[in-house]
């Protein structure tokens, strides 16, 4: 995502320009809404965060420090609004520097020998359909990790930006994350 | 080697191993199948998480974010403004120098001769318009005293409290005039 051209776009828009601003919500709009909708699952709601997402995003410019990606300012923004949404609705959720417990533990043993196929036993659009649903079974902070790197395609340091983390322990919950969405592939199928 | 643990397989397929360490576990994947299977399963559900279906953004969702948001207040620079001003004035003055060909002297004397031009017109001006409102006071004066006269009667015959509830639905009459003309055009907050 282009950052030298987003740092314009910001110096743009703290000058008034309010077309620069039309071109940051056009380039984020549909990243956001990808990342946001698979958060909190209802597409009005969604479209509703997205929109609010922007709208902080441009009464805090001011607050930007452009050291950093704006990009991951940006996706800071969506991710304390959803988590204030969870803490509103009482959602449960947890720090991901805290540990998973015995059942993320499990998730770091090795391979087993009897460890059935998941993913050739589908065709690829069915595939997507179950990790679609294997995504609103899994814990909202880990879910946060899979959908930012494979449908964001977002980097571990980006990660680490964005939450504020270690890299190793975003690296680990991400692999936890992503061996979870297995796990739950394997129960339903 | 031995079987190696899942975040081995997660790291080899991320591309993010050591070139020692990649071609450790491809030699043992030549001669492991049940890790060849594990990584096979494990990538083919990477493949279809990282081409999830975007979700819609409606066509109107741009216009949406930009018809709420006010335009950014852009920093008063007054410091800068006196600067140019003043910057102005002294390139104007230099040029008019140059072009009259005159000295400094010349042109503050030139400049006093105007001032008492423009002071003397301004003199006459108010004594003309000084005898035009006293005129104006001789031809109303009649006229006004006619009509205290005249308020002094009509209230000898109404009772004090009905002149009370007359001036204060007067006033309240102006005040809503007021405050309705101040939305109409928007006289300031």
């Amino acid at each position: 995502m282009n950052e030298e051209q987003d740092q314009v776009l910001v110096r743009r828009t703290l000058r008034g320009d309010r077309k620069a601003f039309e071109m940051i919500v056009r380039k984020y709009q549909q990243p956001l809404l990808n990342y946001v909708g698979r958060m909190v699952g209802e597409r009005e709601v969604a479209l509703d965060f997205t929109q609010d997402v922007f709208i902080r995003a441009y009464t805090s410019l001011r607050s930007f420090d452009p050291r950093f990606k704006f990009s991951t300012w940006l996706f800071r923004i969506a991710s304390n609004l959803i988590i204030d949404h969870w803490r509103k609705k009482k959602l449960p959720t947890f720090s991901l520097s805290e540990p998973l417990g015995q059942d993320g533990d499990r998730l770091t043993l090795d391979v087993p020998d009897d460890e059935p196929a998941v993913g050739r036993k589908f065709e690829l659009a069915e595939l997507r359909q179950r990790i679609e649903a294997a995504l609103e079974r899994l814990p909202g902070p880990l879910r946060e990790l899979f959908v930012w790197r494979h449908v964001n395609e977002l980097s571990y340091e980006e990660m680490a930006e964005i939450k504020g983390l270690p890299l190793g322990t975003i690296k680990n919950r991400v692999f936890q994350a992503k061996e979870m969405v297995r796990r739950i592939l394997q129960e339903m199928s | 080697m031995n079987c190696f643990k899942v975040n081995d397989i997660y790291d080899y397929l991320e591309g993010i191993l050591s070139p020692e360490r990649r071609e450790e576990i491809e030699g043992h994947l030549a001669l492991c199948p049940g890790c060849r299977q594990a990584v096979e399963d494990r990538k083919l559900i990477a493949g279809a998480a990282s081409s999830l279906a975007p979700l819609a953004v409606p066509d109107a969702f741009t216009d949406r974010v930009m018809a709420r948001i006010a335009p950014v207040k852009v920093k008063n620079q007054a410091w800068l403004i006196v600067l140019a001003s003043a910057s102005s004035l002294l390139a104007l003055t230099a040029m008019f120098m140059i072009a009259s060909r005159s000295s400094a002297l010349g042109i503050l004397l030139s400049a006093g001769r105007s001032f008492w031009e423009y002071f003397k017109s301004a003199a006459v001006l108010t004594a003309k318009v000084s005898t035009l409102l006293t005129l104006a006071g001789k031809t109303l004066r009649p006229l006004l005293e006619a009509a205290y006269k005249g308020l002094s009667v009509l209230t000898s015959f109404i009772h004090p409290g009905l002149q009370v509830l007359i001036l204060v639905l007067a006033i309240g009459l102006v005040v809503s005039l007021f405050f309705g003309m101040r939305k109409k055009f928007s006289l300031g907050d």
